[in-house]
């Protein structure tokens, strides 16, 4: 099983401070992997870098062999964005942002009709679809903006905090849709959360980060066994404290 | 195709029922204000002058007099007043305005001396149109005239040699415009030329504020509604993306501005025929009176030919290249600004300078010849990108036409150089990091210290 993606030594420079250094992991195909840290540990950062959004200062990450530093176009042809705190189009009804998102991933208006059923079996919005998306809940906004997101089948979905501002019921449904996902349909995931409850249920493996470093990466039940921990909230104050020993 | 894909959607986002609604308002309002002027203007060439009068003279010479105004065409209500407080005179007849013969205004004018003749007219403002409707000095021009006839009459002089006495030379008056000439006057030529000239800079003016701010929302919006970040991450080219934001802005400006320039066509149209109509009355009176020769008279629109004034397919088209030019500056230059936003209140604000920008050449192209300032300002005001459009056409007409590439050149440059930073802002992920807003970094702070 190839990687999807490669990370390799990114690092992003902020006038003065580095928000991510030297972070370095991998996901394959099929696999479900989450940045977990605190608030302004540097996953969006890290994140965006992959999403062609920000140009790294040192570094580089390959998806599906595509640099994101020397070929970023093919890059976005491989991966969707989930941004955190996404918005969409208020005046658009949900249709049609499905619609117009679809038109710029191909010109195949057959291809475009597959992607919006898709996403509307995914999203479970139903008649509300035909409402304006101003008239939408948090919730699903949230829903609409996460089946965009998979309806294209992209080799690698970039998800920062999908479940963020969403009630347990919603972030459930949404937990389950990824897990789904990735295991029927082979779709490889990154993700962040500062919720380690939560991502210890969803994801196959996790990278802890904390001020800009990547201090560990690997399967939740390694680690939990690695450090001794009963969870994760555990495993990851173990990791931070174990670093500012040193 | 993709391009065509996010055309609609600018296209759709900008075109709603709220911008239709506020067109046909301001076209109806026009429509309405120009209907309004031509029937003030009408009211005012009218040439029967409606005056009060109160004659406290009361002798057979000032009867014959009034007679006479009467048989002009004046309509005149007589009034009896006393005293000089005029004030009171106005507010007890409810009157704007009155002409008073004092008494003995008979014998002075039979001793050889001046008479006074007393007007009292009420101002209630100061706007252009509201004291010409008082056609008290009218009357009183017309008063003078009798007696200065009838003093005439008595002194034995006749009506024709009175007729040649008032204007005992014919005045040919010529124009010159770079090595043309032309048998016309310079006022007639103004007349003419600054009705045409006051339309365009108007609609270049709305084309620049509405496409500026039309672009600077398409792309602050999709930052403040955080879809931006969607967009780029999309598997579609950055130039595609401001193209489809571009060429939107363009149409809908366009669009705005040929509704405004049909609007202010027809409210022109209307205020300066009924105004046409009343100097067209007058350059026929003078015809009778025999001040120029019928041979002569040419029409003024070929007088204006034969000196180059009017403007033929290739000026026109060198003025559309000019505003295409324009419109691509204020493009560039507000995707840059646009992309400084951070929140609505500050997409308000950004924009003024712009808007400054646009405004100063377009009130020196209304009231001053941009060459007459003190060097320094001349310097200043061109250096503006947008002054070369609103003297464009002016400089065309009068065959100024190394100041009108000069302007085109100088415009294309600067386009090149905003461009130039629109588009690496566009490719590169200042986009998304730039910002004028200091405040937003302290927040992210305080938020991971909780
Ligand atoms: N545009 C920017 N300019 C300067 N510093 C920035 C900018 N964006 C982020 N940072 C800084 O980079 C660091 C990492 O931020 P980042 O958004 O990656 O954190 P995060 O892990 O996603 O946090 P959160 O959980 O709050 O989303 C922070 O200290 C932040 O202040
Ligand atoms: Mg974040």
């Amino acid at each position: 099983m190839g990687n999807v993606l490669e990370v390799k030594e990114l690092s992003k420079k902020y006038t003065k401070v580095f928000a991510a250094e030297k972070v370095s992991f991998e996901i394959g195909e099929g696999e479900i992997f989450a940045l977990i840290g605190p608030n302004g540990a540097g996953k969006t950062t890290t994140i965006r870098m992959i999403a062609t959004l920000l140009t790294p200062t040192e570094g580089d990450a390959t998806v599906a062999g595509y640099s994101i530093v020397k070929n970023p176009s093919k890059v976005r042809e491989c991966i969707t964005y989930l941004p955190d705190e996404a918005g969409a189009y208020k005046t658009m009804k949900g249709i049609e942002y499905l619609k117009f998102m679809g038109g710029l991933f191909t010109e195949d208006s057959k291809k475009i009709n597959e992607f919006v059923e898709r996403a509307k079996e995914i999203n479970g919005l139903g008649e509300r679809l035909n409402d304006k998306i101003g008239t939408y809940s948090r919730g699903m906004i949230r829903k609409l903006l996460l089946s965009r997101a998979v309806m294209t089948k992209p080799k690698l979905a970039i998800l920062d905090e999908p479940t963020s501002g969403l009630d347990v019921l919603n972030a459930l449904d949404i937990r389950k849709t990824i897990k789904r996902l990735a295991r029927e349909e082979n779709m490889s995931f990154l993700l962040s959360s500062h919720n380690m409850l939560e991502i210890e249920f969803v994801s196959d493996r996790v990278g802890i980060i904390s001020k800009g470093h990547l201090m560990v990466t690997g399967r939740t039940d390694e680690l939990k066994e690695r450090y001794n921990a009963p969870n994760l909230e555990e495993v990851f104050e173990r990791v931070v404290l174990e670093n500012e020993v040193h | 195709m993709k391009f065509i894909n996010l055309l609609k959607k600018e296209l759709k986002e900008l075109i709603n029922a709220q911008m239709i609604a506020s067109l046909l308002v301001v076209m109806a309002l026009l429509v309405a204000m120009g209907n309004m002027m031509s029937s003030t203007i009408n009211e005012i060439s009218n040439t029967e002058y409606k005056v009060s009068l109160s004659d406290r003279d009361d002798t057979d010479f000032t009867k014959s007099l009034l007679d006479q105004l009467e048989k002009d065409g004046s309509v005149i209500t007589l009034i009896k007043t006393e005293g000089d407080n005029y004030s009171e005179i106005l507010k007890e007849n409810n009157l704007d305005s009155i002409i008073i013969i004092p008494e003995g205004f008979t014998d002075l004018i039979n001793k050889n001396e001046k008479p006074e003749l007393i007007t009292v007219s009420r101002m209630e403002s100061a706007a252009m149109m509201s004291n010409i409707s008082n056609h008290t000095s009218d009357v009183t021009n017309l008063i003078n005239t009798y007696i200065y006839k009838e003093l005439s009459k008595k002194a034995g002089i006749t009506e024709e040699e009175l007729n040649y006495m008032t204007s005992p030379v014919n005045i040919v008056e010529n124009t010159v415009v770079a090595d043309k000439s032309a048998n016309i006057s310079v006022e007639t030529i103004m007349n003419n030329v600054m009705m045409k000239n006051q339309i365009l800079p108007i609609v270049v003016f709305i084309l620049i504020t509405m496409v500026s701010q039309t672009i600077m929302n398409a792309i602050a919006n999709e930052k403040i509604d955080k879809t931006l970040e969607t967009l780029l991450s999309a598997p579609v080219s950055r130039s595609s993306i401001i193209g489809a934001k571009m060429l939107a802005a363009a149409i809908v400006a366009m669009l705005n501005a040929a509704f405004y320039m049909v609007g202010f066509s027809s409210f022109m149209s209307k205020t300066t025929n009924s105004t046409n109509l009343s100097s067209n009355m007058d350059s026929l009176k003078e015809m009778a009176e025999g001040a120029s020769s019928v041979g002569d008279i040419l029409s003024t629109e070929a007088k204006l030919s034969q000196l180059g004034l009017s403007l033929g397919i290739t000026d026109y088209l060198l003025v559309g290249l000019q505003l295409f030019i324009t419109i691509m500056i204020c493009l560039s230059v507000s995707i840059i600004l646009g992309a400084l936003v951070n929140d609505t209140k500050s997409s308000q604000t950004m924009i003024m300078p712009l808007l400054m920008l646009a405004m100063i050449p377009y009130m020196i192209s209304i009231f001053a010849d941009i060459n007459s300032l003190p060097v320094v300002f001349k310097t200043l005001v061109y250096a503006i990108p947008f002054t070369h459009t609103f003297s464009a056409m002016s400089n065309l007409m009068f065959g100024h036409y190394s100041l009108f590439f000069g302007g085109i050149i100088y415009q294309i440059i600067v386009l090149a150089v905003c461009m130039f930073f629109a588009l690496r802002l566009f490719n590169s992920d200042k986009i998304l990091t730039i910002s004028l807003n200091f405040g937003k970094k302290d927040k992210q702070k305080t938020n991971s210290d909780t």
